[in-house]
């Protein structure tokens, strides 16, 4: 299909401008502002709640929600950062650093306009670079066999289970058990049933709703309920407290900028995404400012630049998740979960054979970045009265979403048990150190990776050499490679300083706040 | 500090052991493993079983000569939150959809002390109506609210 610009510009608006999807879309950017604002609950955990409802959804709606939730969330996250010193959500974590700061010193107004306004832009920047080289990657994608795909889905993998995470040898084992975990059902190529220990309900396979459900919502709560103090504030913040004065209008530019373009680019790579664009973007401003001193004293860079950052990482995380069909983190292997529920299989033929779903997205997301504009500035009051809902009365409501979701699925309550069984696994591997977010994407991929796997080894006859005699896939699995190796040397690295580590962490970056920020964030939001 | 092994790890590794080697093991002895040009239904689970074997050893070996605590589960939360839920899934099918929200709501505020039984009712009846309104009103899904028996 051939089309100009102007063509696929109008196929999106008309899609994006329908009722429903307008809807769905303030829906979900509403949605992500509340729970990005809330501490105790995530985008992630939002998005596996949402998960079953969109079995009910066209798959245009079902999408333009969930990514609205995502997105919306990261504005929403730093509200929290800057009033109460607890990051909403991990990627928000920086912004602790001087937008509390500047809080105390009364500047809350301008710190929340100077993240909401950086959040846009930044926002907008990844959705620009999205528009123009998302399709030009799925054109050079549709060349790719299975060997290209087998071999881009391991270094998608390796790099998010273990880039981002404490342990990488535990990140790749949950992964493994994802795939296990994946393999539960029906084989497609023999026939045969595999590991359905004689039940009817697992022939059919386990999708992703139980998994997400039982890990993300139910262990969450069970590891929440006792760690989480409500934010309970007096501080009201008023529009008039927002207005910034010429000094903070000079500074806040040329953070935002450079944030937005450190953001784009980690969003884009498997296993970085926002939580490392937004600290490396704290990192440089600190290291470009004529008085470094200023950082942790509530200096506006600070707030700008990673704000901006975050919001960029998360709308080009959209590139791979949909071009090529390979998810950079947990989120976004659940929207190709919600994706897959509805046969429609991300790739290069979505974003080249369905512009409608392509550029409608996108569309959405312009829409909703300005709703998220309009939502943050002039109803900040209400979100800061949303922080004081405190967590005894937001886990039961957690727990009935749950339970409701699994159950409207098939109106069966086995799904409700496999959720069950799902949040005691996940409870005890997070106890002994596990992240859940690899398992899910293991999960994901594991099905694809076996049928490309075999079918590239059917056409090879055997020969394992095909992936890595082939340029494309042999490049992806010298990246592979290289994750690997650095892998390792950082673990020995570790091992051998565990004892000097003590000392050594004053000096990191981030300084302080970000050891503290640590504590709170964790591994719930993977 | 007493001393103490880093069982956490060494936890860490067994159940990844055991997982490991139950998969490789079972789909060997009941799928056919095919060739490398034929993959049968075997091939991959026994693979990746043994990878998770391997990493579960690999995880769990320097784990008994360092230190470390063990893992301390938080009872009371854990069990109240699984008690509530599956309540649910016990009478969901039989009492309908109120009922058990109901039942879930007042077990699972128990894992907490911050409300008394008043405060869990009214959550009760505040949660059940939310439930009502989002997946009956405005999705439309036919969830039945109240069964009597089978």
């Amino acid at each position: 299909m051939d089309l100009d610009v102007v063509d696929k510009l109008v196929i999106g608006l008309q899609t994006a401008f329908t009722l429903h999807n307008l809807m769905y879309c303030f829906f979900g950017v509403f949605l992500g502002t509340f729970v990005g604002v809330l501490p105790g609950i995530g985008s992630l955990v939002t998005i596996a709640l949402l998960l079953p409802i969109t079995f009910h959804l066209e798959p245009t709606p079902a999408i333009v929600m969930l990514a609205g939730v995502y997105y919306g969330s990261a504005y929403g996250g730093s509200t929290a950062s800057i009033l109460l010193n607890l990051p909403g959500t991990p990627s928000s974590a920086v912004t602790c650093i001087d937008g509390h700061e500047m809080c105390k010193q009364g500047r809350a107004g301008v710190a929340l306009l100077a993240s909401a306004v950086s959040s846009f832009i930044g926002g907008g920047i990844g959705i620009l670079i999205m528009m123009m080289f998302s399709e030009t990657i799925a054109e050079f994608a549709l060349e790719f066999g299975p060997a290209e795909y087998f071999a881009l889905m391991l270094l998608g993998l390796i790099a998010a289970s273990t880039i981002a995470s404490g342990s990488p040898l535990k990140g790749i084992a949950m992964v493994l058990t994802g795939i296990l975990v994946g393999i539960v059902g029906t084989d497609v190529n023999s026939g045969a049933y595999r590991f359905t220990f004689g039940s009817n309900e697992l022939t059919d396979g386990i999708t992703l709703i139980g998994p997400a459900l039982g890990m993300f919502g139910v262990t969450e709560v069970i590891a929440s309920i006792r760690r989480l103090k409500s934010g309970a504030i007096t501080r009201n913040v008023s529009m008039r407290s927002m207005i910034p004065s010429r000094d903070d209008m000079r500074r806040f530019w040329g953070p935002t900028l450079r944030g937005s373009g450190i953001g784009a680019f980690f969003g884009a790579l498997p296993g970085t995404g926002g939580v490392l664009a937004s600290f490396m973007s704290y990192a440089v401003e600190k290291r470009v400012a004529k008085d470094p001193a200023r950082f942790g004293s509530g200096a506006i860079e600070g707030v700008a630049g990673p704000e901006a950052a975050n919001n960029a990482a998360d709308q080009t995380a959209f590139i791979p998740t949909l071009t090529l069909g390979v998810p950079g983190s947990v989120v976004m292997a659940l929207i190709i979960g919600a994706l897959l529920i509805h046969g429609i299989v991300p790739g290069p033929r979505l974003v080249l054979d369905k512009p409608d779903l392509f550029w409608g997205l996108i569309m959405s997301f312009w829409i909703g970045n300005v709703l998220l504009l309009l939502l943050n500035i002039p109803l900040i009051g209400l979100w800061v009265k949303v922080l004081a809902i405190p967590y005894h009365i937001l886990y039961p409501a957690i727990l009935m979403f749950v339970c409701i979701g699994a159950y409207s699925i098939n109106n069966n309550h086995f799904d409700v048990i496999l959720v069950v069984v799902f949040a005691i696994f996940g409870y005890v591997m997070r106890l002994l150190g596990f992240s859940p977010a690899p398992l899910l994407l293991g999960l994901v991929l594991g099905p694809l990776m076996e049928e490309h796997m075999r079918r590239a080894l059917v056409l090879s006859q055997g020969d394992f050499m095909t992936f890595v005699n082939r340029p494309v896939a042999g490049s992806f699995m010298a990246f592979t490679f290289l994750i690997l190796i650095y892998m390792i040397w950082t673990t020995i690295k570790e091992a051998r300083g565990t004892t000097k580590r003590a000392t050594s962490r004053t000096d990191s970056p981030t300084g302080r706040s970000a050891a503290d920020v640590d504590e709170h964030v964790g591994p719930r939001h993977g | 500090m007493t001393r103490s092994r880093d069982y956490t790890d060494i936890l860490a590794g067994c159940v990844l052991v055991a997982i490991g080697l139950f998969a490789a093991l079972y789909a060997t002895k009941n799928y056919d493993i095919g060739t490398v040009e034929e993959m049968g239904p075997g091939m991959f689970p026994a693979a990746v079983g043994w990878v998770m074997t391997a990493i579960g050893v690999l995880i769990a070996a320097p784990a008994f000569f360092r230190l470390g605590e063990m893992p301390r589960p938080e009872w009371r939360p854990a069990i109240m939150v699984i008690a509530g839920v599956l309540a649910f899934a016990a009478t969901v099918d039989v009492l309908g959809m109120v009922t058990a929200l109901m039942l879930l709501t007042v077990i699972a505020v128990t894992a907490d002390d911050k409300l008394g039984w008043k405060g869990a009712l009214a959550l009760a009846v505040g949660i059940t109506v939310l439930a009502t309104l989002i997946f009956r009103v405005a999705l439309e899904i036919p969830l039945p609210l109240f069964k009597w028996g089978f």
